[in-house]
């Protein structure tokens, strides 16, 4: 996938600052988080661990996404989001 | 097991033991938490006191969707993927076994089993005051529990001295506090059945008197009245365990005894009083049921006594009365703590 193409949906900007912010979640805690629906929110989060910027790990039946500690590209979208919060907050 | 009567230092034992282990674990590069769980605060459950433990490590780990046996697997996997060793102390273990009975117990005690060959992720330290109620449990499964205990005795007033002596210095100017005083505070927590928590809390209160009456030191006259003033049957901790709703009825009971003189009231009384602090707060009142349910925990704590009538009236109702409690000092504690539990939320 192209850069435009795997920022340009707002959801998926919003499953990796809400990332950013707690580190882990489950698909239904996002689902609610975003106040979208569960099948949305799993394709939204399929599409980013295949562009190798999440990862998910398996509990039993929980399944947790989080930020692919391995990835370059996981790496300078949690600096920009880092970079874009500060400046917001200044 | 850590066994002994109220606050005669289990819970201070094991934490220290905690934090020693854990220091020296890092010291040698061992991985390893002491996570405590006070299992009353958790109202005895295996699920939450399991869950209070995965998220020591996951803290977005959900609330919802899985069983408490799924719970103990994921707490292993991550300990194992982890390479961590846990230490769960289980404070109040007495309300564990009560709520969940010997079969959880069981499931905690023998993990190992079940795991052979593979490091030993999970060890257990039971907290409890009363040795008698692991009666409840299957042989097999007292015998585990049974095979280390540290039984703590009551102390003794000159104990009580020395721990005092102690404390003091990070409260107190130096002579601030004179020696009768000491002597005073230690043989009333003495009577309290030896209870160190009782003396600590008994001269912060005197110190607070010596203040308010512009005093230099803590003259006996101040232990007295720190005395006729604090709640000896009910310690603080207990009281903040207590969940919204225990707190909102405990304060509708305490101040209908503040209010008229009577040595008992009666249920139905108490259940008008606490629609009213429900409607001053704004919550929904729980039902008749839940409210008895609440008064039998209140019994066990200690802080009221209930009485069913038998004959000679209609029908049979339920008498309360507290007697170890001052009302005042009840309604002013859970004032309190739930103004703070308010401004929380």
């Amino acid at each position: 996938m192209n850069v435009e193409d795997v920022f340009s949906s707002r959801l998926r900007m919003k499953i990796l600052k809400i990332l950013y912010a707690v580190g882990e979640l489950n698909v239904s805690d996002f689902a609610r988080r975003l106040k979208v629906n569960y099948a949305s929110t799993s394709k939204h989060l399929k599409i980013l661990e295949e562009e190798g910027i999440l990862q998910h790990k398996m509990f039993g039946r929980i399944c947790l996404y989080r930020y692919n500690e391995q990835s370059a590209k996981a790496k300078a979208v949690q600096t920009l989001i880092e970079v874009w919060e500060k400046q917001n907050k200044n | 097991m850590i066994t002994g009567d109220v606050g005669t230092g289990k819970t201070a034992l094991s934490q220290r033991f905690g934090t020693d282990i854990t220091h020296e674990a890092n010291t040698r590069g061992i991985k390893l938490r002491y996570v405590h769980v006070n299992c009353r605060e958790y109202r005895g459950s295996l699920f939450l006191i399991l869950q209070h433990v995965v998220t020591v490590f996951h803290p977005n780990f959900p609330k919802r969707g899985y069983s408490a046996e799924e719970l103990l697997n994921v707490l292993i996997q991550v300990l194992d993927e982890e390479k961590t060793h846990t230490i769960l102390s289980l404070d109040e273990f007495d309300s564990f076994v009560e709520k969940e009975g010997g079969e959880a117990v069981y499931k905690l005690t023998r993990l190992q089993e079940m795991r052979q060959n593979k490091p030993q992720r999970l060890s257990l330290i039971c907290v409890l005051r009363d040795p008698e109620t692991l009666k409840q449990l299957d042989a097999s499964t007292r015998s585990t529990l049974q095979s280390n205990i540290i039984s703590l005795q009551k102390y003794s007033k000159q104990e009580l001295v020395d721990i005092i002596k102690d404390r003091m210095p990070l409260a107190f100017k130096p002579f601030a506090v004179p020696d009768e005083s000491v002597g005073l505070v230690a043989e009333l927590a003495f009577s309290e059945s030896g209870n160190a928590r009782f003396g600590i809390e008994l001269l912060w209160r005197a110190g607070k008197y010596a203040d308010a009456d512009n005093l230099d030191t803590v003259i006996p006259e101040c232990v007295r009245k720190a005395a006729s003033s604090i709640i000896p049957a009910v310690r603080k901790n207990e009281l903040s365990i207590l969940n919204l709703h225990e707190k909102l009825f405990l304060l509708a009971i305490a101040r209908l005894f503040k209010q008229n003189q009577k040595a008992t009231i009666s249920l139905a009384e108490a259940e008008k009083a606490y629609a009213v602090v429900c409607e001053e707060v704004g919550a929904a009142p729980n039902s008749h049921t839940q409210l008895w349910k609440y008064l039998k925990d209140f019994s066990k704590l200690g802080i009221t006594d209930t009485e069913v009538s038998g004959t000679g009236s209609r029908g049979r109702s339920t008498g309360i009365s507290l007697p170890r409690t001052p009302a005042n000092e009840l309604e002013k504690e859970l004032g309190m703590l739930l103004d703070k539990e308010f401004k929380e939320t």
